[in-house]
């Protein structure tokens, strides 16, 4: 009996989460997260690939002038 | 010289260097016996099957693993540099695994038969105990062969206990995992038989701790 | 060149937008909960002992889902086991989910425990896997019933994932918990690689492979981490326990703290090639082993996690294919990403050593 009372609990879940178009919320947050994330990770990537370049031409330029 | 005259020269090294100072062993037997001795305070003779299991394997295992963290008697950078050039790595690492079978194949029997005097063997009556003991030595050669590596690993990186408990502990858990089921299965009366699979996993599980150890060591032991 | 390197990028984050959309907005499909006595019949004793050929009782079916109200009149009932069918007439459809159901059966019977099926043109045939259990009834297993008429029928419904018992909702946990395993034994596996290539090398030769592995497994164990933190969770609600006795997790968890004491070591390790060359012999010891237990020990004992035998929910990965639909996206696009994030990682230790030589 307690078990088919947890089962049947599912019953109001189900009309919650679609019923009221909560789903629609749920995926459209978990959407702009991970585009969120993507956004961020291809800003990351450029700016460490620029400063890169900065710190390797900095490093050739101090070898520069030590050789000359 | 052949190889198994080398791998025989480091063993005797190691047990004379071990034996010369008696109260390393004695302190190891002290510490299990004493271990054995709380259990015994905690729950008399008529521990249940399954603490009598639980607090075996927890013994055996802590005392096993604190034989073989202690620093290698002659581990230094000296020392290493020359075994460096007069024998191969190997060699040195399967003396060291045989030494550390030794040790804790002897720390494990006398930690095993403290446990029986004083908790009794109400669960383990005739050859179950014989039984269990296999098991009991395989796991402590499991053992040995994984924490040789290990230790002479934690000792490279110059870390001390912790870092040997950090890297072999994750390891051990699949052992041990084998092992308290293994002996859980004997004291629930399952016929040996049935059971004696766990046995061979564990053998197995020592030569691949074994082999491993062999193929790498010597990267690690180079300079 | 650039268009290609860009490309994989946007076209995982793109599919994990897909998969994460599609995960939480397709709708379960229908399902059978229950099927029970009714606590409120009423027994009509002169009716019953005077029955000699056939007792009634009431039952109700209970649906998750379901679309009973549609058609109502077409709600078929039968009790099948291995080949042996008969049908049950169904009273009356109390609403969507609900239905109430005659237990009009012979005295001899072939069997005590039966699958319930049902067949319905909105949601084709359901099953409930030995939904009931006669008492009362002679069993002779050598008794035949007359066989009705039964063919399958399919679900005239929109794109739905199939319905489990136990599982219900939380199917949609597939798309997060599976890949992410998926993903870190792929950089677990760049890292095993990188490790190799770092102890082949001559004597005296670079760390460059060290940072690798490093990137790799720091990313992999977050993967490894939220894998263990979605299974938990899936764990809480199918099996009713935060953590259970499986050689899956024991495995799982294996795995992450070797990780972790991989990490750990590099941390105690000052002389950078002395450190490249240990932490690349531990990886190597810790993943052989790891591939060794994951494959044996998942043998020694029964498993909650599908197709090993003794879960309830998913017998197989069967997937059916609105789940394939979306599963191999979510398996491609978690890759991609986490091959993203390790060389953003990679790139970032890199430039921090420049940095630091350069500050020398």
């Amino acid at each position: 009996m307690i078990m088919l009372h947890t089962l049947l609990q599912a019953n109001p879940i189900e009309g919650f989460f679609f019923g009221s178009g909560k789903s629609m919320v749920v995926g459209g947050v978990a959407v702009i997260i991970i585009l969120g994330l993507g956004l961020w990770m291809w800003r990351m990537e450029v700016r460490i690939q620029r400063l890169d370049e900065a710190v390797t031409r900095q490093a050739n330029g101090s070898n520069e002038s030590t050789t000359a | 010289m052949s190889a198994l005259s080398h791998i025989r020269f480091l063993l005797n090294h190691a047990i004379r260097v071990e034996l010369r100072n008696r109260h390393g062993i004695a302190g190891l037997l002290v510490f299990a016996v004493a271990a054995v001795y709380t259990c015994y305070q905690a729950t008399g003779t008529h521990a249940e099957k399954e603490s009598w299991n639980a607090l075996a394997w927890v013994v055996l295992l802590f005392a096993g693993f604190n034989a073989v963290s202690k620093p290698w008697a002659d581990d230094d950078e000296g020392v290493r540099s020359f075994l460096l050039h007069t024998v191969k790595p190997q060699h040195w690492l399967l003396a060291r695994m045989v030494y550390y079978m030794l040790l804790l194949g002897t720390v494990s029997t006398v930690t095993f038969v403290a446990f029986l005097l004083f908790l009794g063997m109400d669960h383990l009556d005739g050859w179950k105990a014989v039984h269990y003991y296999a098991g009991v030595i395989l796991t402590s050669t499991a053992l040995a062969s994984l924490l040789a590596m290990i230790q002479a690993l934690a000792s490279r990186a110059g870390g001390g206990f912790s870092l040997i408990a950090v890297l072999g502990l994750p390891l051990i858990i699949p052992v041990i995992l084998v092992s308290t089921r293994y002996g859980s299965d004997l004291m629930r009366g399952i016929e040996f038989g049935d059971t004696a699979h766990h046995l061979l996993f564990l053998a197995t599980l020592s030569a691949g701790f074994s082999a491993l150890g062999y193929i790498l060591f010597p990267y690690l032991w180079r300079d | 060149m650039r268009m290609i390197q860009r490309s994989w990028k946007i076209g995982g984050i793109a599919l994990l937008a897909y998969v994460l959309w599609t995960t939480f907005t397709v709708p379960l499909g229908p399902g059978l909960l229950e099927f029970r006595e009714l606590e409120f019949r009423e027994r009509n004793e002169a009716a019953f002992s005077a029955a000699n050929t056939n007792r009634i009782e009431t039952y109700e079916l209970i649906g998750l889902g379901t679309h009973w109200t549609v058609q109502p009149e077409e709600l078929r009932l039968f009790i099948r086991k291995g080949d042996q069918i008969a049908p049950l007439p169904v009273i009356d459809v109390i609403d969507d989910t609900h239905a109430q159901v005659a237990l009009l059966l012979p005295d001899t019977l072939p069997s005590q425990a039966w699958d319930v099926l049902i067949n319905h043109p909105v949601d084709g045939t359901l099953f409930l896997q030995n939904g009931l259990f006669v008492s009362g009834f002679v069993v002779d297993e050598s008794a035949r019933l007359p066989r009705p008429q039964f063919e399958e029928r399919i679900a005239d419904l929109p794109h739905h994932f199939p319905f489990q018992p136990r599982i219900f909702e939380t199917i949609r946990n597939l798309m997060l918990h599976v890949p992410m395993w998926f993903t870190m034994f792929l950089l677990m596996g760049i890292a095993f690689v990188a490790s190799i290539r770092q102890l082949s090398q001559k004597a005296g030769g670079s760390s460059l492979f060290d940072l690798r592995a490093e990137a790799s497994v720091q990313v992999g164990m977050m993967f490894g981490v939220l894998g263990l933190l979605t299974g938990s969770l899936w764990a809480r609600y199918t099996w009713g326990a935060w953590w259970v006795d499986d050689p899956q997790l024991n495995g799982a968890l294996v795995t992450v703290l070797v990780y972790a004491g991989y990490l750990i070591l590099r941390g105690s390790v000052e002389d950078e090639r002395l450190k490249a060359r240990l932490a690349a012999v531990y990886n190597l010891f810790a993943f052989v082993i790891l591939m060794i237990l994951l494959m044996v020990l998942p043998r020694f004992t029964e498993s909650l996690h599908p197709g090993k035998g003794g879960n309830p929910g998913f017998n197989s990965y069967d997937l059916d294919s609105s789940l394939r639909a979306v599963f191999y996206p979510a398996v491609l696009g978690w890759m991609l990403l986490g091959t993203w994030m390790y060389r953003i990682r990679l790139q970032a230790t890199q430039l921090n050593r420049k940095l630091h030589r350069l500050n020398e």
